[in-house]
């Protein structure tokens, strides 16, 4: 028998200075440029016999019209000075500045408005109904001036007289005409004091007076109406916002899901074997499934009905318009799959040249195992495809559990971990074959 | 040094410190063309940008109080004002303020004390104070910037801030030098040194200072020392678009055409956006056509190969294996109808004649025959009367000092033209390019040039007519024959570029502020010059051919406006206005 292993012929993309196998063309220009620098002249003649390859492999007109776009629109990075990386220029924060001057004076505001909450708060609870009554509860809560030296209103400095009364604000005791008194609900006074309480529906049509409101002084309704205003926006969620970040959060998951769709995509044109067809298929499917979800909800968001003309219309136009953009550049462009025949092809190539090394290994090990003359055992290679030859090695438990995983992750289509398991298998079975040798040795 | 990058760096950073959700953006005229300048619809769209409001539009309140508003102004005081009611009563949720430049102490606590709903989040300064308009090229678009031979003072300001934003945006620490016999330049380097002095911690905290490599220069020179530039009819694509069609902050308006499709009413023109555009915006006019022919006939091709296939399947695989063609067939149908148009208005306008003529007078040294031509071109009919005065005045400017001048037997011939032919050559030009102009209105313009630019306003040497060296060039040119006669023509800017890069611009003509005179003689790697006048593009795409032919050196080109011939003609007659006739009173028939 001729010895194999010294005149062995080696196959695929080979790196001619180290003999490594690289897999694709590309990989193999890659390898060489980051590993060889030296020899470039092998470089550039690898070059040229990839170009020349591809040239005649790729001969028909649908070159040339790539070619007639490339020309017209790719830009040669030659062609124009190499331009430096920018870096974002100066900024100044001010603010802390500005923050420092808004809390000074939010301060003052803020403990008059407390003290105003709290005095609302005592008014607004078990108020009686009966207008005498409630006159002394309120006067109870809050100490009213004393009108008998005021003898104009001090907001506009009205005489007061038979047909201008004196007036009390309930939150602070001052006097004031009724031209200058503002009606605060009872209702939204309840529901300033106790956020809890169901949002008092604004009944614009009917006038809010002395018997369903308060009567405050400008000053203090101000106070108390920019609280309410806080309040709201604090507790603004609407429908549409609830919406949009559904629809973000779909987004969110659509942009990994694509570029590990690419990843896995040009895995299978390289036939390696990490993931299969169906894989791919279903992570397509799941990228086609979260665009109908985004063109769905913001189609819905764009129907929301709103007054034509409006800013709130304007938006909804904008984040449908930003969704069908970002499913048409995004989503929809993704790269065709290689067909069944195709990914057997590869794989069959990189098979056979694996069932080439098996069988030298192999080979070699008939020879060794012919010199002692030993009989036992099964041939290493054969042992990754019936594992269950030798249950007790806790090297095949382990591959097996991981097995496990990796068609759990398959279904839940984590591919991220599928990739990582698969790596992991492959250590695992290395490891096992190198056992597998050394018992026999 | 790319402007473009740098603003649009400034803009994806407010769009992205305002974190997640719905946003608008709150901005004034000018901040609108800066991004606008920067960033498509589509791409600020998907940074979650849905609305674009003007500060100063606030037609009607509605609440919005589930968006974030990212506010993006010039700091004026108009508009501190129109912020401060804004806050008031806050009609969205939380505010991101930014300003394009620097603000005071005292504006700042006008805002705060008007935030009662503690609505801010952030208050900033940016510098993305200038229009990018190519990585090479920023503009102010202010037409008119002097009045009466001084600054207007508001477009000092204007432009003297945007130059400091400008370096700082660069991150440069630059030293400032300045064309000596101008004095809006000297003022204009004055301004720009007082706020560099003012902004000096903010400088010495952010730009780290290299002692190794020489300091980059801020140079600033006068439009008038070349005033030809701007009157010459370009042959470049970009070039001839704005002196035919005029572009205005990389848009180009078509209305004025007939049957154009809606589409094209207005057209985008953005290297950073249409890639078919960035590769050829300095392809001539020749090259630009040949490569949308074979464009276009490739397409046809490709579409009755594919007519044959019926089946909805076979369409979509075909669109799918050539996104490019989806991609490229709006652009060309775009660019298609650009090049018709300005093919159209060369055809019409007897351009070929003119442009020829105005290389020729421009370059060469010929004067019988020069004045032959143009006294034959003003004679006809299908010359625009534009184009004619244009080369009047390049003729006025050309052989101010020769003897035998003919300048007011010119000026009486282009008379006689307007009154016969009534603006019928200029009607129908494209773009309003001086179609519009009154009569008698463009019979003053070589006069108005001449007065503006003649010689004793020139500090260069415009014409050659002194440099021995330049005078034996030009006749070995006239020898040896040009390349292309439509193309002879080089900017003054390239000299004194390439002199500035040499280090070898005079110190006597071009002073370094405050005497700094380390420098002189070094060559500077970053330069950034700023013509106060406006530049063309025809320097724009010198500067690009400058930035390649000296590796490691990089320019950028900026102006308070980029002209064509027009509106180099309004700067001219705003510059002059009030300003007496002292050299040209010579000249009575105007």
């Amino acid at each position: 028998m001729a010895a194999p292993n010294e005149d062995e012929i080696l196959e695929g993309f080979l790196c001619p200075i180290c003999k490594a196998d690289l897999k694709s063309a590309s990989q193999l220009t890659n390898h060489f440029e980051s590993l060889h620098q030296e020899e470039q002249d092998v470089l550039k003649s690898l070059k040229d016999i990839f170009g020349k390859a591809k040239k005649i492999i790729l001969n028909n007109e649908d070159s040339d019209l790539k070619e007639t776009f490339d020309r017209a629109l790719k830009f040669n990075s030659q062609e124009y000075y190499p331009s430096e990386e920018q870096v974002i220029g100066v900024s100044r924060c001010s603010t802390d500045y500005f923050k420092g001057v808004r809390s000074a004076r939010l301060e003052r505001y803020a403990t008059e408005t407390n003290k105003l909450l709290i005095r609302l708060d005592k008014l607004v609870c078990n108020m009686p109904s009966e207008p005498n009554q409630r006159k002394v509860h309120e006067q109870e809560v809050v100490p009213w001036l004393d009108g008998s030296s005021v003898k104009l209103c001090p907001n506009c400095a009205k005489a007061f007289n038979l047909t201008r009364r004196k007036h009390h604000c309930r939150l602070c005791g001052s006097i004031l005409c009724h031209d200058c008194s503002v009606f605060l609900d009872i209702n939204v006074a309840k529901s300033i004091v106790d956020p809890s309480l169901p949002q008092a529906l604004t009944q614009s049509d009917q006038e809010v007076t002395e018997k369903n409101g308060l009567r405050l002084c400008e000053h203090c309704f101000n106070l108390i109406e920019l609280r309410k205003q806080i309040q709201d926006s604090r507790n603004a969620k609407t429908v549409l916002v609830t919406a949009y970040e559904q629809m973000r959060s779909l987004m969110d998951q659509a942009r990994p899901a694509v570029a590990m769709y690419e990843k896995m995509c040009q895995s299978l044109f390289d036939g390696e074997t990490t993931y299969n067809l169906s894989d791919v298929n279903a992570l397509r499917g799941r990228i086609g499934k979260l665009a109908e979800g985004i063109d769905l909800l913001s189609k819905q968001i764009a129907s929301f009905p709103v007054d034509p003309g409006t800013r709130q219309a304007k938006l909804q136009n904008s984040i449908r318009q930003a969704a069908a953009h970002f499913i048409k550049e995004e989503l929809l462009s993704l790269r065709k799959l290689p067909t069944e025949a195709q990914i057997d092809e590869v794989r069959r190539e990189r098979y056979e040249r694996a069932q080439k090394q098996v069988q030298m290994e192999r080979e070699r090990m008939e020879r060794e195992r012919d010199w002692r003359g030993e009989e036992a055992g099964a041939s290493g290679s054969r042992v990754d495809n019936n594992p269950e030859v030798d249950d007790n090695n806790p090297l095949i438990e382990q591959m097996n559990i991981i097995r496990g995983y990796i068609k759990e992750a398959r279904k839940e289509l984590k591919f991220e971990e599928v990739a990582i398991l698969e790596a992991n298998l492959k250590e695992l079975k290395k490891e096992y074959q190198l056992q597998m040798l050394s018992n026999k040795s | 040094m790319n402007v473009i990058q740098a603003v649009k760096m400034y803009i994806t950073k407010m769009t992205e410190e305002s974190g997640p959700g719905m946003k608008v953006i709150l901005m004034d005229k000018e901040t609108t063309s800066i991004v606008s300048m920067v960033y498509s619809q589509s791409e600020i769209l998907q940074k979650e940008v849905y609305l674009f409001e003007r500060i100063d539009n606030q037609s009607k309140f509605d609440n919005m109080k589930h968006m974030k508003c990212i506010v993006y102004l010039r700091p004026t005081s108009e508009n501190i004002a129109l912020l401060s009611r804004e806050l008031r009563c806050p009609k969205y949720g939380v505010y991101f303020i930014y300003f394009s430049n620097v603000i005071s102490k005292a504006d700042i606590k006008t805002l705060a004390e008007c935030d009662e709903q503690e609505a801010v989040r952030e208050v900033q300064e940016v510098f993305a104070d200038y229009l990018a308009v190519d990585r090479h090229l920023f503009s102010f678009n202010i037409v008119g910037c002097l009045h009466g031979r001084s600054w207007n003072q508001q477009h000092l300001q204007r432009v003297s801030q945007g130059l400091l934003a400008l370096l700082l945006s660069l991150k440069k620490r630059a030293i400032v030098r300045y064309e000596a016999s101008s004095e809006p330049c000297a003022r204009l380097a004055e301004r720009v040194r007082d706020l560099l002095r003012r902004e000096t911690v903010l400088i010495d905290n952010n730009i780290p200072f290299n002692g190794d490599v020489p300091s980059p220069q801020l140079l600033i020179i006068d439009r008038r020392d070349d005033p030809v530039t701007p009157l010459l009819n370009q042959w470049t694509y970009q070039a001839m678009v704005h002196e035919l069609l005029t572009i205005n902050n990389n848009r180009v308006s078509l209305a004025h055409l007939p049957d154009v499709h809606k589409d094209f009413k207005e057209v985008v023109l953005s290297s950073e956006q249409d890639e078919f555009y960035a590769k050829n915006l300095y392809s001539n006019f020749g090259e630009i056509g040949q490569t949308i022919k074979s464009l276009m006939e490739e397409f046809q091709r490709k579409a009755k190969s594919h007519q044959k296939v019926e089946s909805i399947a076979d369409m979509k695989n075909f669109v799918e294996t050539y996104p490019l063609f989806k991609k490229m067939s709006g652009t060309v149908t775009k660019h298609v109808t650009v090049v018709g148009e300005l093919s159209a208005c060369v055809a019409r306008h007897n351009l070929l004649e003119v442009s020829e003529l105005e290389q020729e007078i421009a370059c060469q040294s010929d004067h019988a025959k020069h004045l032959q031509r143009l006294k034959a071109l003003i004679a006809k009919e299908s010359v625009r009367d534009w184009d004619a005065a244009k080369l009047v005045a390049l003729y006025a400017l050309r052989y101010e000092k020769h003897a035998g001048n003919a300048l007011p037997a010119l000026l009486d011939a282009l008379r006689a033209r307007g009154g016969a032919a009534g603006g019928a050559g200029g009607g129908a030009a494209g773009g309003g390019a001086g179609g519009g102009a009154a009569g008698g209105e463009w019979v003053r313009a070589p006069v108005l040039a001449l007065e503006w630019g003649g010689a004793h306003a020139r500090a260069a040497d415009l014409f050659g007519l002194q440099d021995a060296v330049k005078i034996t060039q030009r006749l070995f040119k006239g020898l040896k024959g040009v390349e292309n006669i439509y193309t002879q023509h080089t900017p003054l800017l390239k000299d004194t570029i390439e002199d500035l890069i040499k280090g070898k611009l005079r110190e006597n003509l071009y002073p370094t502020l405050g005497g700094d005179d380390s420098s002189y003689g070094r060559r500077p790697q970053d330069i950034i010059v700023f013509v106060v006048g406006g530049v063309t593009y025809e320097e724009s795409l010198c500067v690009h051919q400058i930035n390649q032919a000296y590796p490691g050196v990089k320019v950028v080109l900026g102006g308070t406006t980029i002209h064509n011939s027009t509106s180099f003609m309004e700067e001219i007659k705003s510059a002059m206005q009030g300003v007496h006739r002292t050299h040209t009173r010579h000249i009575r028939n105007v």
